[in-house]
């Protein structure tokens, strides 16, 4: 991934059973960079994420409201077509699939996302472990169902390792950080900062600035009812440790 | 050879009446039960026991509960047909009728002897009769149950109805009064079979039909699996390089379709039958065919294109050729084919994909001819020789260049004197493998490759050149020659035969049966042989060629009774395959109109510290009634164990059950349930208690989609004297659309307080949240839905033997594939 290619939101509003949630996003997210979308409860920044990825639920309000991969529409896209245009979504809560193990399903999804490529499975299985011993995340895991029992924390991991291993162009987190204790937190900041360096283009949607002691975002956006109101670099996750958000 | 044109006796083909067999009417009545005991020629104790089962059939009425019965026509069924006699095994054998009918049709011998059913051994006899070997040194009895009731009657009449009496339910006491086919086990005490039992195994006896009855004995701390499997021989069908057998295709194989192009199978359908098969045979007997009366086969009926000329005494009524190539085929119901009809062999379409020069597949003609490879042991070289005779000078000299031609090498010639024989030998490596990778290794198997099977046409006439001038004769005749050759190999026959129609020759094939004949004072044992015959410049009897495929007009049709299985398939696009050659169409829903009964009795005995599990997967057409009882007798320390699954079918009414006898007995059932469209799996499991320290444990899974229904329907039974009783019973259900239903009828009777319970029971819908889960990482909605499904029955699948396992999986997905969701 060494061509610079970019995620564009233009104009976006979107509602959900007629209700309107996002009011006119705009945003533009290249390789390597890391866009942090910090708000308070309720402004819309998991409507952020489940739009980009093609939930069925959430409509596009307004005719103009475009997302585009280069110079690619995907409005239309089911989230698997997307999926192949490099955007990828880590779940704030993602859901168990019984009878299904992790391993297995990396595997299918990587034969999917990576159809014309020859796949030595051999190679890909080493690497998957050995992602999952960068994670601390035992072994063990790769042959349990999907989120089967796992806790808060597992699943986090498990968020990270499938993202890790399918290598997205653009990767969405959907507050990977709550929940984690210190060195989970690390792992995962470890593996985002990874991704970036692989030229992964990422959107992080947090509440809190702990996850950002370990990384350094490119942009910084404070979200509020539905819209961007503030853009601009690290100094503003100061002014919201400080202050919160009621000044924007 | 007497030449194919005699039409005009075919007249006298059908005069004789088919006395050798019996078929019973439609419907039921004493007489019918009657006749079906006194066909098998059983015991008066069996007789009795059918008669006594058919007044508790009339006398009870049909289940109100369960699914809509309310369709079923018990006199629209044919309950017994005697199938024909085992094959004969030679000429003399057939019936006067037969041999008379062939006669007067004017028959060479051998394509007699072929049509009469006196026809090849197949492959997989042979491993039943080592399987049968291995089980009776052990002392084990696996028979079919008519076989069983013949060979060993005393323990047959102990347990036969003990289990399940006649009088438990409507169906059990139908197939009690009707029943035929089924196994018969009997494990001795302390033996353990470890290979999983196969009804498949058992492949020369009666078939398990519509009303098979089943008996497991287990004797003391025996132990065995059986598993019901439905694979009867089918009919043959081409892949494009060859014929593979249509049970053994599975979805998603590739197979050739009427018009010579390949497809994609969609699925593969099973369905009990009980009734006439229509046996087509066309020009070239060898290619004749059999399929149920509606399923439909590409056909021209003569009628439609006759000459003006009336009709000659003897002959039948001539053809205009000119109209039989213009008139576009149509599929009719076998049933309405007659003798004189035409019905179609497409060329089949390659990709012409040329690997090898012009020379090199002519010294594969040859070497398919006259050669043979092997490796000389002392040498270590790998030989390429090619046996020749001293006086076919041209042939010599056209090998000995293309050796040198294709390998760079000059070939050794070695003279033999007294055989007046030429042998031209090469040592090789390249050439050796070539030979083994393109065509094959021995007389008897040798076939060729699919790479070989697509090169152009161009190429395939050097290839067909050279192999009938090394094997073949050549006889001419005025203008037309007539080319013909014999082979050991039946598949290379076949292919030899697609090979010509590619290049516009129809061949016809038959055989000459192998046996001992006596040549000067020797006796030397012959194979079976394949002939192939077609004429150049001439065509055999009335068959045409268009430009995709041949016009061959039937000879014979014969109608067979038949009870067993029958199977049918989905075709990707055309819904077209090719049986033996020859165009059908799948058998469409609207044409055969009739439900099938499938109504099945399987009781099994184990004994103390015996163990039995019985694994059946279901597929049946969904136009069947899937309504049978099964039950276990489990005895102190015993264990029995069913996994079921149910895939198929319209209606399944299936409850296995487990009836715990004796003290620590252990019973588990594994139900799987998938309901498509139109589709009611009503299904679960039995657990009765009587003795202490008995455990139990039923899980049953079921899905939904599409508007399918699915019912749990169990029962927990436990005595007032049974203690310390456990049991656990899961029974989840999955729904994958609003318009699938599931229901749960649990019913407990739990009688003593020393029990300890669980039940669970959980219903899920395949939540969008799921799907989009598992979509935002790449895969299908069809791919994710099919993933969430097997992993919902995971737990089952993986208490399947491996190959089921792998095809359990592959028909749900599929199912999930196919209905519309």
């Amino acid at each position: 991934m060494d061509k610079t290619i970019s995620l564009t939101i233009k104009n976006l509003y979107v509602s959900i059973e007629d209700k309107t949630i996002l009011h006119g996003i705009d945003l533009i997210i290249k390789s390597r960079e890391l866009h942090v979308v910090m708000g308070p409860n309720g402004s819309g920044k998991s409507t952020l994420t489940y739009a980009l990825m093609g939930h069925p639920n959430y409509k596009f309000k307004d005719q103009s409201s475009k997302i585009k991969v280069n110079n690619t529409l995907i409005n239309t896209l089911a989230p698997h077509e997307r999926a192949k245009l490099g955007l990828m979504l880590a779940f704030q809560n993602p859901l168990a699939v019984p009878g299904v193990t992790l391993g297995s399903f990396l595997r299918t999804a990587y034969r999917e996302l990576y159809k014309n490529e020859k796949i030595d499975l051999i190679s890909l299985h080493r690497q998957i472990q050995q992602t999952a011993k960068d994670l601390r995340l035992d072994e063990a895991f790769l042959k349990r169902a999907i989120n089967d029992g796992f806790s808060g924390g597992e699943k986090k991991k498990a968020e990270m390792l499938q993202l890790i291993t399918l290598k997205p162009k653009f990767a969405i987190f959907d507050e990977i950080d709550t929940g984690l204790d210190v060195d989970a937190l690390k792992s995962v900041a470890n593996g985002i900062e990874l991704l970036q360096k692989q030229g992964t283009g990422i959107l992080l949607i947090t509440h809190y600035q702990r996850i950002l002691n370990y990384l350094k975002p490119t942009h910084v956006h404070i979200m509020k009812s539905g819209k961007l109101v503030k853009s601009g670099g690290a100094e503003l996750v100061k002014i919201v440790e400080a202050k919160g958000y009621a000044d924007f | 050879m007497q030449t194919f044109s005699g039409l005009d006796n075919y007249k006298y083909g059908f005069s004789k009446p088919e006395n050798y067999v019996f078929k019973s009417k439609k419907g039921l009545d004493e007489r019918v039960v009657a006749n079906i005991s006194w066909h098998k020629n059983e015991p008066d104790w069996m007789r009795q026991f059918r008669l006594k089962s058919y007044q508790i059939f009339l006398n009870k009425t049909l289940p109100i509960w369960g699914g809509d019965l309310s369709h079923i026509n018990f006199q629209d069924i044919f309950y017994y047909i005697k199938p024909t006699k085992d094959k004969a095994a030679s000429w003399e054998e057939l019936p006067p009728e037969i041999k008379d009918t062939y006669d007067r049709i004017g028959m060479p011998e051998a394509e007699k002897k072929f049509l009469a059913g006196v026809s090849a051994q197949y492959e997989s006899e042979v491993v039943y009769k080592s399987i049968q070997k291995t089980l009776s040194q052990k002392g084990v009895v696996f028979l079919d149950m008519d076989s069983g009731l013949r060979e060993y009657p005393e323990l047959v009449k102990k347990y036969f109805g003990t289990i399940i009496p006649p009088g438990d339910n409507k169906f059990s006491a139908l197939n009690s009064a009707v029943w035929s086919g089924g196994s018969f086990i009997y494990v001795p005490k302390g033996v353990r079979v470890e290979l999983p039992l196969q009804a498949y195994f058992r492949i020369n006896a009666a078939n398990m039909g519509q009303f098979e009855r089943t008996l497991i004995i287990a004797d003391e701390g025996s132990y065995v699996h059986y598993v019901e499997g439905c694979f009867p021989a089918g009919e043959q069908i081409s892949t494009g390089d060859q014929w593979v057998n249509i049970e053994s295709i599975k979805p998603k194989d590739l197979v050739a379709d009427d018009q010579g192009k390949l497809r994609r199978v969609k699925s593969v359908m099973t369905r009990p039958y009980t009734g006439d098969l229509i046996e087509v045979t066309p020009i070239s007997a060898y290619n004749k065919f059999s399929l149920t009366p509606e399923h439909p086969v590409l056909a021209i009926k003569r009628r439609e294109v006759l000459v003006k000329r009336k009709q000659r005494k003897n002959w039948q009524r001539e053809v205009n050729s000119k109209i039989l190539l213009n008139v576009k085929p149509k599929y009719l119901p076998a049933r309405e084919l007659e003798v004189g009809d035409f019905i179609i062999y497409p060329k089949i379409k390659t990709t012409a994909n040329d690997l090898w020069s012009r020379e090199t597949m002519r010294l594969l003609g040859y070497y398919l001819a006259e050669g043979s490879a092997y490796i000389h042991k002392q040498l270590k070289m790998h030989i390429v020789s090619f046996s020749l005779g001293e006086n076919e000078t041209e042939i010599i000299d056209e090998v000995t260049q293309l050796i040198t031609k294709t390998t760079g090498k000059k070939p050794m010639k070695i003279w033999d004197k007294k055989k007046h024989g030429m042998e031209i030998r090469v040592y090789s490596k390249e050439l050796y493998e070539l030979c083994l990778k393109t065509c094959g290794k021995g007389a008897a198997t040798k076939k060729l490759s699919k790479e070989i099977m697509e090169v152009s046409d161009d190429h395939v006439e050097q290839l067909l050149q050279t192999y009938f001038l090394g094997d073949g004769n050549i006889c001419k005749k005025g203008s037309s020659v007539m080319c013909r050759a014999a082979t050991v190999s039946e598949q290379l026959a076949r292919q030899l035969q697609e090979l010509l129609a590619r290049l516009g020759m129809y061949a016809s094939i038959f055989i000459r049966k192998g046996g001992k004949d006596v040549i000067a004072g020797r006796v030397i044992t012959r194979k079976d042989q394949f002939i192939i015959v077609y004429t150049k410049n001439k065509r055999i009897g009335e068959v045409r060629e268009s430009h995709d495929y041949f016009i061959v007009p039937v000879k014979l049709i014969r109608k067979i009774p038949y009870t067993g299985f029958v199977f049918n398939m989905e075709v990707a696009d055309t819904n077209s395959y090719l049986v033996r050659g020859f165009a059908v169409h799948n058998c469409t829903a609207p044409i055969y109109t009739t439900d099938s009964l499938h109504s099945a009795v399987v009781e099994i005995i184990v004994k103390k510290g015996a163990r039995v599990r019985y694994t059946t997967i279901q597929n049946w057409s969904t136009n069947v009634y899937n309504l049978v009882t099964k039950r276990m007798r489990v005895e102190e320390e015993g264990i029995g164990e069913w996994v079921d699954g149910n895939l198929g079918s319209k209606l399944t009414m299936k409850y296995p059950s487990v009836y715990l006898v004796g003290r620590k007995a252990r019973g588990e059932v594994l139900s799987i349930a998938y309901a498509g469209p139109g589709q009611h799996q009503d299904a679960g499991g039995k657990a009765i208690h009587l003795a202490s320290e008995t455990t139990s444990r039923i899980t049953s899974k079921s899905i939904s989609k599409g508007g399918g229904r699915t019912s749990y329907r169990g029962l927990l039974h436990v005595i007032p004297s049974a203690k310390n009783v456990k049991s656990k019973v899961v029974c989840d259900a999955l729904l994958l659309d609003e318009t699938s239903r599931s229901d749960t009828y649990p019913t407990m009777k739990i009688h003593s307080q020393d029990v300890q319970i669980e039940h669970e029971a959980t219903v899920s819908k395949i939540g969008e949240e799921q799907l989009f889960y598992l979509q935002s990482r790449g895969l299908t909605k069809e791919l994710a839905e099919a993933m969430i499904v097997n992993g919902f029955i995971e737990p089952i699948v993986k208490e399947l033997p491996l190959e089921y396992a792998v095809e359990m999986n592959r028909l749900i997905e599929l199912q999930m594939e196919g209905s519309v969701g």
